[in-house]
């Protein structure tokens, strides 16, 4: 109970402080970073950028039909897990109450044994992109640390999560503390490393779009 | 407590009742083998109510019904298969205390204890012989 | 028996023979003891070895002791209810001090205390309501005595020591956050073994049993890791919930008077400690098994728990943070976005030096090559 009444207090307290501190000196030092200025005049083809920037977002959604019999497995597990992730994260009644309340909003949920089925399926499929990882060699190479962590740190809330709700090991007050000190270890990483692709996913997209149209690309 | 139960724990049959029988039937077969005596306590166990109902329907009643006082109400029934015998026991306010399957030739709470008899035959003399000897001589006269 | 003078024999007599006397069967002896293994998960053959254990077994005198208490756990041992197979362990014990409940006052109550510790030195049993303040002796006194000082001198020579309630088993109420009289946990004063029987109140069959228990088998019961009897104290409410099943659907009632609430579904939403309170609620229920909170539509408080007060709120979800943990979410916001501009300027003015320096060597190429 001491444990849990840790994470539940301090250590979440210390895990969201760290979180939206990060999460802020990222998007400032991104907004105030110097830009070399573009004087080009810019293609005849070039469109409106917002819509280079949609089109660039939607274009990645999918690979180029030259690489897909390569990347279909990646592609398709890495929408697994970031789906189930999503499900996870947004549509248990126990995270929606822990959302609302920091941020007083509420929304509809799925039952409990839906999301347990879904987080099986997100477990697989984030040990599978680990496996992919670990077993290609080329992908070995390029992996960083921040690779590994990144996959750490989505994984064990996951697990812990899991093994909370099923009760296996040790009593559930002791697991919902590892749980929850799992998210805050999480929440202190994201914004450091390459998870930081949860708010910028899109703008790094728009961004590319935005360049590549100005250069003439069709998208 | 059984008599309490939930609205939700009161309405579905889960077939618990089944799996009981089944034990009970395990439970007569080693007793008529090698004499060996078991009990179920029911209260232990996850019953609905409507669980029980069927349990007692599918037991039924045999030969011997008993009625007991014993620090409030007791009732002890051989069910419909000799030997295994239903025990219910009864607390403050006349609800189920406790609830047990004896399986069993006699279930130890009707069997006279060895110290009751004792105190019984002492008593019977201080209370009917030596507190009214004189009626107990008319009736000899 | 056979050695007894005739002055100790009344003393001396065992429960079997105290109880015959007063016309107690023994039927009653094993209808008790069917009762307590039942309440007990005891399989149901141990009710003959209960039953004669119970028999052969001294009446057992017993030290109440209370302290920063509320008497609701005197309340809960003593529920009012028609003499019957539960209340037959008030037989079993000589109950020889409880300032609420004894007749004597002032120093005839205190003397009843000397006399049953002097008699049964070694062989008495102290049962503890309410916490213990060190911050002051004169918090809480009885008969001019400090509650520290009472139970150390009570505790000396007792056979066991069983704590009721959460005040004495973690500190209860009086330890909430901040602790204003210092109160502290039985266990903490003592190095003997404290069975804890935890609850506010304990149920009572909780108490019952587990001196049934001492008495019949001489010896404590398993106890788990904040040494409560596993018997009553092994599963979570939430495991034996009748409401668990709408849990595990995702049917909650979302306030104390939607149509949730009204079909009895989970209290999960709206603060039930459920799944983290270890106590026998949902199966022995109160009040002689008619109901407990979470069927009266309440969510659990947790009352059973260590520090339950202090868990962030009755009506707080578990899975919500215990405390603001957005309190410091402004104040990070603008450092982070403070040190990220800084951070960005400084490279952009270093970068302009860097810059200007080479346009600067650049523009003379002559000198360089010097």
């Amino acid at each position: 109970m001491e444990l849990l009444e840790f994470a539940r207090g301090p250590a979440l307290t210390f895990a969201i402080t760290v979180f939206i501190a990060g999460i802020f000196f990222r998007i400032a030092s991104l907004v105030f970073m110097w830009r070399s200025k573009d004087s080009s005049q810019g293609s005849r083809r070039e469109r409106p950028v917002v819509i280079a920037a949609l089109k660039e977002i939607a274009r990645r959604m999918w690979p180029l039909s030259a690489y897909k019999e390569r990347t279909l497995f990646t592609l398709i597990n890495g929408y697994v897990f970031h789906i189930g992730l999503a499900i996870i994260v947004f549509l248990l009644l126990p995270h929606i109450l822990f959302f609302q309340d920091l941020t007083g909003l509420y929304w509809g949920h799925l039952p409990n044994n839906v999301i347990y089925a879904v987080s099986i399926v997100t477990l697989i499929s984030l040990i599978a992109a680990l496996v992919m990882r670990m077993s290609n060699p080329a992908q070995r190479i390029i992996s960083t640390f921040d690779d590994y962590f990144s996959w750490f740190v989505t994984f064990l809330p996951v697990l812990t999560g899991i093994i909370a709700t099923t009760h296996l090991g040790a009593r559930y007050e002791t697991l919902l503390a590892l749980h929850i000190l799992s998210v805050a270890l999480l929440l202190v990483y994201l914004p450091f490393g390459k998870l930081m692709h949860f708010f910028l996913v899109f703008v790094t997209r728009s961004q590319t779009g935005a360049h590549l149209n100005h250069r003439g690309a069709q998208l | 407590m059984h008599s309490n139960g939930a609205p939700c724990q009161t309405e579905n049959i889960t077939g618990m009742a089944r799996s009981i029988v089944a034990e009970v039937a395990r439970m007569l077969e080693s007793l008529a083998t090698d004499g060996t005596t078991s009990s179920i306590d029911l209260r232990s166990l996850p019953l609905t109510e409507a669980d029980r109902q069927q349990l007692e329907e599918l037991l039924g009643r045999g030969e011997v019904t008993a009625e007991l006082e014993v620090s409030g109400r007791s009732s002890v029934w051989e069910t419909a298969y000799a030997g295994a015998w239903w025990i219910r026991h009864r607390g403050a306010g006349d609800k189920i205390s406790s609830e047990e399957i004896a399986v069993c030739p006699v279930p130890g709470i009707l069997v006279t204890h060895a110290a009751d008899i004792e105190a019984a035959a002492l008593r019977i003399k201080q209370e009917i012989l030596e507190n009214h000897p004189s009626q107990a001589e008319a009736t000899n006269g | 028996m056979a050695d007894n003078t005739l002055q100790n024999n009344k003393a001396n007599q065992t429960l079997g023979e105290m109880l015959a006397e007063r016309g107690v069967s023994r039927r009653s002896f094993l209808k008790f003891a069917s009762y307590t293994a039942s309440i007990m998960a005891l399989p149901a053959t141990a009710a003959t070895a209960i039953a004669d254990g119970l028999a052969k077994a001294r009446r057992q005198s017993v030290i109440w002791l209370s302290f920063q208490e509320c008497t609701g756990c005197t309340e809960s041992i003593t529920r009012a209810s028609s003499p019957s197979i539960e209340d037959l362990i008030f037989d079993f014990i000589s109950l020889d001090y409880h300032h609420t409940l004894q007749n004597a006052s002032g120093h005839a109550a205190e003397a009843a205390r000397e006399q049953a510790m002097e008699e049964n030195k070694g062989e008495y049993l102290v049962v503890v309501d309410g916490s213990i303040p060190l911050a002051n002796p004169g918090y809480s006194t009885i008969a001019g005595i400090s509650n520290r000082q009472m139970f150390e001198d009570t505790v000396a020579h007792a056979k066991a020591i069983i704590a009721v309630g959460s005040c004495a088993t973690f500190g209860g109420i009086p330890a909430a956050n901040p602790n204003p009289t210092g109160a502290v946990a039985v266990s903490e004063l003592t190095d003997k073994p404290v069975i804890n029987i935890s609850g506010c109140p304990p149920i009572p069959e909780a108490m019952t049993g587990t001196i049934a228990y001492l008495l019949s088998f001489a010896d404590i019961p398993e106890l788990d890791h904040l040494g409560r009897p596993k018997a009553f104290f092994g599963e979570a409410i939430h495991d034996r919930c009748y409401r668990r099943p709408f849990y595990e659907k995702g049917m909650f009632a979302k306030s104390f008077d939607d149509e949730g609430a009204r079909q009895g579904w989970c209290l999960y939403e709206v603060g039930c400690k459920g799944p983290v309170t270890y106590n026998a609620c949902a199966t022995l229920k109160w009040n002689g098994g008619v109901s407990f909170p979470i069927q009266s539509g309440h969510g659990c408080l947790g009352c059973s728990e260590p520090g339950f007060w202090d868990l962030g709120g009755f009506y707080k979800p578990l899975s919500t943070a215990k405390d603001d943990a957005l309190k410091y979410a402004a104040g990070a916001a603008v450092a982070g976005a403070a040190i990220g501009a800084a951070s960005a300027v400084a490279v952009r003015s270093k970068r302009d030096k860097v810059m200007k320096a080479a346009a600067a060597a650049a523009a003379t190429p002559a000198e360089e090559t010097k």
